[in-house]
């Protein structure tokens, strides 16, 4: 099963997904909370903390700086880019817009 | 002339916040222009102005030249004659440009979001006070959407969401291109704490402060302007705001020292 969750901003987007991916956590399945906000936070609902969410770079960041390869698979991406949230929860981002880009 | 524009986290507030201050600041005799680079017209709603009432014809633009912008303003209209006959007009006299949702179909807001950069751009700084909003987030700031602002305000909630975004977007500091005063506003704190939460977490002076107040969230369930529903602490703030922006942040000496558009 596949969720996406969207509306306007400020609506409780990342809040329900948050809730969501650990509900679905707790009764047995298998969860992957997907960022697909270039300014992610989803971390902050699961409840990986301040820290780890900024910590936790982009699959685009990580690939472009040559600090990894591509992965070969899902599972790859996942281990390589990913973070644990509580109640097994694996996270990761998509993208994120830290930076100004250049003129 | 003020150029200020509200970036923040999407649901930060920040349509109330510069909706409201286009018109309270119109009201002390400027004329004001809001500018809405949000294709989601939250403005619209906190200027008091009906949503979809004013699409612009397709042939305002013209195919642009080879390697420059794609689409550019139909000879012979200029960014004046472009807010004279297409910028709509609400209450308190603002004038209105909007970006995306009223000008249609893809194509055709592809359009739209030319004319109004190039508007923007090159609209006479001495003939208007600019009042932005962004969309929520840090993407539309980053690629450089707010250049046309003297002075950038994040608008942040005491909490670490929203303060989080506000971090990213102090990151355009960095930016050689960055309006030359970066600064915060706090909304919807309710005490002392809250503003104390936002100024630590932030090395950047908290230049406003905008009370939690529920004549806002009355207003937004009836579609309204904060400023045509019930007065309060919200509007309150919003006109201290406006003081503090007009005596500390009009940076028309500034620009003409250093020759900036």
């Amino acid at each position: 099963m596949k969720i996406a969750v969207v509306g306007k901003g400020g609506s409780g987007k990342t809040s329900v997904s948050g809730v969501l991916a650990r509900s679905f956590a707790r009764s047995g399945h298998n969860v992957i909370g997907l960022d697909c906000d270039t300014n992610p936070n989803l971390g902050l609902s699961l409840g990986v903390g301040d820290l780890e969410t900024e910590r936790l770079l982009s699959l685009r960041d990580q690939i472009d700086e040559g600090e990894q390869q591509h992965a070969h698979t899902w599972d790859d991406i996942l281990d390589a880019y990913g973070t644990d949230a509580p109640d097994g929860v694996r996270l990761t981002v998509v993208n994120r817009i830290d930076n100004p880009e250049p003129d | 002339m003020i150029r200020i524009a509200f970036a923040g986290k999407g649901g930060a507030g920040k349509s109330s916040i510069s909706g409201s201050f286009a018109r309270l600041l119109s009201r002390r005799g400027g004329p004001v222009l809001a500018v809405d680079s949000d294709p989601l017209p939250g403005m619209a709603y906190s200027l008091g102005i009906a949503v979809d009432d004013h699409p612009t014809p397709d042939n305002v633009v013209v195919e642009g030249p080879e390697g420059g912008p794609k689409w550019v303003l139909r000879p012979g209209l200029d960014a004046a004659g472009f807010i004279d006959t297409y910028a709509s007009t609400g209450p308190d006299d603002v004038r209105y440009l909007q970006f995306g949702n009223t000008w249609g179909h893809f194509q055709t807001l592809q359009r739209g979001q030319h004319a109004w950069s190039q508007v923007v751009r090159e609209m006479d700084p001495a003939a208007w006070n600019v009042v932005g909003d962004l969309p929520g987030g840090t993407r539309q700031a980053m690629f450089g959407w707010a250049k046309y602002a003297d002075v950038l305000a994040v608008v942040t909630e005491p909490t670490p969401k929203s303060l989080h975004v506000a971090r990213r977007l102090l990151n355009i500091t960095k930016a050689e291109w960055a309006p030359s005063q970066v600064v915060v506003v706090a909304n919807r704190v309710d005490e002392d704490e809250d503003i104390e939460r936002i100024s630590n977490a932030l090395d950047r002076p908290v230049i406003g402060s905008v009370p939690n107040d529920p004549a806002v969230v009355e207003a937004d369930k009836l579609a309204l302007s904060p400023l045509d529903h019930r007065p309060g602490p919200f509007v309150e703030a919003i006109e201290q705001l406006v003081g503090v922006v007009e005596s500390t942040y009009d940076m028309d000496d500034q620009r003409a020292t250093k020759g900036k558009p």
